[in-house]
């Protein structure tokens, strides 16, 4: 038969060419090592399929720690920079590869889950507005809080994604870049389920403002965001190392500014307004918030901070870096702490002792979490006495 | 507690029509574009000579949940065929030899593709300043993600279900020994990703992704099928389907930077640049690929070449960023001379050279020599002639103590490598458009093989330093550089590359390369 075929002919399925095929194979497999990437040393007991499919595809030089490529870069920035380089980030690594996600997301186990929780989120309104649960929330509480602030915080989520952009290009392993992308899209999904929650409270209640005209002006000029908007300015576009941007972003400000105004303020005072449909939402940021956190722990605490060469240095960096983006961090919660003057207060939850509970859960669980495991020593009572003192 | 008036108009609204509400997409993608906001370091961390508008929109319109819902309905159709149907009809092994080697290289290359790309649409997801383009180039940062997991994917199950485990199973860790590994890092690697944002833009999706995707992504499909490969297509095409996404966000990259008066100063330039150093690598090598890789031809790449890339690239879609001021590459048609002999003069080095690949070559057979002078008329006289010296000389036999490299050094045929494009050329023995010029800067030689890449290293040669691999492996006795580049398979010994993929030949070990004695030496310090 003639080698070159035509009309779409399969090797597969045709039997005249299957049989040519079936006769060069050989009659058994060549060699014995069957699984890709088993010269790697796995995190576990063995090699899972998310390292398999991820680790060691990003090709680097031999003087980038962790790859397992020879040479230099063959192109480079004009001047003469390489394409990465170690001098990218104040941290050291003698393994920039050995980060894995513990969820052990590759992209379609990631997109799966938010597929489904998009699903979910379809299935959830639809029940929600039939059931006609807005007629209980509070109007301040609606109008106000969810339609201005809430709307506001959407840009904090927003500008946080920002941040990743560097990230993603910069950082110096492949499991780190495909980690930092999905918690930078799991931002930028933050950002729009707060829009897609004021699309829809517009569509049930007459009046309600969807645009995002009034939380832009208040996150862009109001007094309450103010810390927290040169905050998230500062970690998206005056940081240039990768890591520093993480570490500002994910162990310091998230876990302290982002977890109070999530958790402690819109999740938790919500239902005592009749609100039962901001929880959906922050309900799925926080479950992002979790495996942002399970990520980032590992890269700063199991990989970095417990690196056999380096860790000693690593840890001392964190804490100097601590020191700079905590009191930002304190400042923003600060400013914050003014949003309570705008709701009805109610004794036992909006008061300054629930508020100081709050302050002291958020802070008692960055401490355990993010400050103990660097050994950096903070107060955090007199952290919950400098927000405090921002309550009107 | 007071219900308000828009309380009770919400509860009267509910009263009179009960219906189940949601928010589509869409809804929230409308506002896309207000989500940023001023500040004064708003600013890109990667310069460019471009200004790009603040205004440009995103075409596909897709928010973060909306993208997740479908790529994962495409990875349910790509991954449920190739766990199910594929896999119980005994698929991967079921491919023909050659084409399953081609697959080593084809997948891991266009892998470290799409792995830079996702370090690269990073880089425009920060320089861009419209909130709608950088969210096209957030979906491009996943999407490459995807792609580079998706081609994980195929070396993964070739390696655990096909016929020739060794290259799939460890293809990371070996594809940095050889001659092709370099000029790869180039175009796919360092191109999309160090200089000019703007630049790298060009290099990726008006290049790289609208021009050289559909051989590489979409004909390989034809070739791979037609080959026994029912893997292939059910990846590369649902990789495709994101390509589309791709070229439409380097189409809106273009469109944001239109109305600069500056941009027409660099943008042809740029693209020129960008076009050559891809077609530089593609050209040859994706014809050697499909042509010397595969048993049944599906045509000649020189037809595959002219369609895609001279008149659907050149001619269509750069026709239309014509109203932008973009013009055709002046490099195109010296590509077009390339596109008809450059992949036979690549293969002839390239299995001169093959104990430095992760994969196995083949000498063409009888009915294929008769297929290239078919249509490559003087193919036998330049080529055939060559090979089939090597093949009475008992190349394929370990035995034998010949390798092809020796037939090189015999007739003073010295290779030299392009130090802007990092390819092979051999300017003594090519009929491709290859011509040798040396240059000489901070004492060392460089080689070159066409005026474009000479241009390229002329303005900017700082950014060309890399050491090719004669000069890295020079003094090196060959199998020191394979053992030390991983080249054996699992038993520490037998080499991942062959010669040949006979079924029944003998395969060679590190000890038959040791006694040939082959030392690599730089031919340019003999000028």
């Amino acid at each position: 038969m003639t080698i070159e075929v035509n009309g779409g002919r399969r090797g597969l399925t045709d039997p005249e060419i299957a049989a040519v095929i079936m006769a060069a194979v050989p009659d058994k497999p060549l060699e014995t090592q069957r699984k890709m990437n088993y010269f790697m040393k796995p995190r576990g007991k063995r090699i899972n399929e998310y390292e398999v499919l991820c680790c060691y595809s990003q090709p680097t030089p031999d003087w980038i720690p962790g790859g397992l490529d020879w040479g230099d870069w063959t192109q480079k920035f004009h001047g003469g920079r390489p394409s990465w380089s170690n001098e990218s980030t104040e941290m050291r690594s003698s393994d920039w590869l050995a980060h894995r996600d513990p969820a052990f997301r590759w992209h379609a186990l990631y997109v799966k889950d938010k597929a489904e929780e998009w699903r979910y989120t379809d299935r959830f309104l639809k029940a929600y507005s039939a059931d006609g649960h807005v007629r209980s929330i509070d109007p301040v509480w609606r109008d106000e809080v969810l339609g201005d602030y809430l709307g506001a915080f959407g840009f904090y989520e927003y500008g946080l994604f920002n941040s990743h952009s560097s990230v993603v290009r910069d950082c110096l392993g492949d499991t780190l870049r495909m980690s930092s992308a999905m918690i930078g899209l799991d931002k930028v999904d933050n950002a729009q389920m707060i829009q897609a929650e004021r699309t829809f409270l517009s569509k049930l209640v007459p009046g309600f403002p969807e645009s995002t005209d009034i939380p832009k002006q208040e996150w862009t000029k109001g007094a309450i965001f103010k810390g927290a908007r040169e905050l998230v300015q500062d970690i998206w576009q005056a940081t240039y190392d990768w890591n520093e941007i993480l570490f500002s972003g994910h162990m310091i400000c998230d876990p302290i500014f982002g977890q109070f105004v999530r958790r402690e303020f819109f999740m938790r005072l919500s239902s005592y307004y009749g609100d039962n449909l901001t929880p959906f939402f922050i309900n799925q940021m926080q479950l992002y918030f979790s495996q942002t956190k399970g990520i980032t722990t590992d890269m700063f605490h199991t990989c970095l901070g417990a690196d056999v060469e380096f860790g000693d240095y690593n840890n001392r960096l964190m804490r100097a870096w601590a020191n700079k983006w905590l009191p930002r961090t304190v400042n923003a919660l600060k400013d914050f702490m003014a949003i309570y003057a705008t709701i009805p207060e109610i004794k036992g939850v909006s008061d300054k002792a629930a508020i100081e509970a709050a302050l002291v859960r958020v802070f008692a669980d960055w401490k355990r979490d993010f400050a103990d495991p660097i050994n950096y020593k903070v107060d955090t009572a007199a952290l919950v006495k400098t927000v405090l003192s921002g309550l009107k | 507690m007071a219900i308000s008036t828009a309380t009770k108009a919400a509860t009267d609204a509910l009263a009179a029509n009960p219906a189940p509400v949601s928010v589509g997409a869409q809804e929230v993608h409308r506002w896309m574009q207000s989500f940023t906001w001023d500040f004064d370091k708003n600013r890109t961390k990667y310069s460019t000579k471009y200004k790009m508008a603040n205004d440009t929109k995103e075409q596909f319109k897709l928010i973060a949940k909306e993208y997740a819902r479908m790529e994962s309905v495409k990875d349910e159709r790509q991954f449920g065929s190739l766990q199910d149907v594929l896999t119980r009809v005994d698929a991967a092994n079921r491919v023909h030899p050659k084409w399953n080697e081609s697959m080593k290289v084809i997948s891991n290359f266009l892998e470290v593709g799409e792995y830079n790309a996702i370090a690269a649409t990073g880089m425009l997801w920060d320089s861009a300043t419209a909130p709608e383009q950088k969210n096209g180039y957030l979906g491009q940062v996943l999407d490459e993600i995807r792609h580079t997991n998706q081609c994980a994917y195929i070396n993964y199950y070739f390696a655990k279900q096909g016929q020739d485990a060794a290259g799939h199973n460890d293809a990371r860790r070996t594809r940095a020994i050889g001659p092709l590994w370099k000029g790869m890092k180039r175009v796919f690697s360092d191109g999309f990703i160090s200089g000019d944002a703007v630049e790298c833009s060009i290099n990726l999706q008006l290049v790289g992704e609208a021009c050289f995707t559909n051989p590489l992504i979409v004909a390989v499909t034809e070739w791979a099928s037609a080959n026994g490969d029912e893997m292939t297509p059910t990846v590369f095409l649902s990789i495709e389907t994101d390509e589309l996404r791709h070229m439409a966000n380097g189409y809106q990259t273009v469109v944001s930077i239109a109305n600069d008066e500056a941009a027409s100063k660099y943008l042809n330039t740029d693209l020129n640049n960008a076009f050559w150093t891809q077609q530089k690598y593609f050209t040859p090598v994706l014809g050697m690929m499909f042509e010397y890789g595969s048993h049944f031809k599906v045509e000649p790449w020189v037809k595959t070449w002219n369609r895609w890339v001279y008149e659907d690239w050149g001619g269509i879609w750069i026709g239309r960023l014509g109203k932008y001021g973009v013009e055709s590459p002046r490099s195109l048609r010296d590509a077009k001379k390339d596109a008809y002999w450059a992949h036979h003069d690549l293969f002839l080095i390239a299995y001169a050279l093959w104990p430095t690949g992760f994969f196995r070559l083949s000498l063409p057979t009888q009915e294929e020599a008769e297929w290239y002078e078919a249509n490559y008329p003087g193919w036998y006289d330049m080529y055939g002639k060559v090979y089939d010296e090597w093949r009475a000389r008992g190349c394929e036999d370990p035995s034998s103590g010949f390798l092809p490299i020796q037939w090189f050094i015999e007739n003073n045929h010295p290779i030299y490598i392009d130090r802007v494009s990092q390819v092979p050329f051999c300017p003594s023995y090519c009929k491709g458009e290859s011509t040798l010029r040396v240059l000489e800067f901070n004492g060392k030689k460089h080689s070159f093989s066409d005026q474009w890449g000479e241009r390229m290293w002329l303005s900017e040669p700082e950014r060309y330093e890399c050491q090719n691999i004669f000069e890295q492996y020079e003094g090196r006795e060959l199998s020191e550089v394979i053992a030390e580049g991983f080249g054996v398979r699992s038993d520490g010994k037998t080499l991942i590359s062959q010669p040949h993929t006979n079924k029944d030949g003998k395969l060679w070990t590190l000890d038959d390369i040791k006694r040939i004695n082959c030392v690599f030496s730089d031919p340019l310090k003999a000028l």
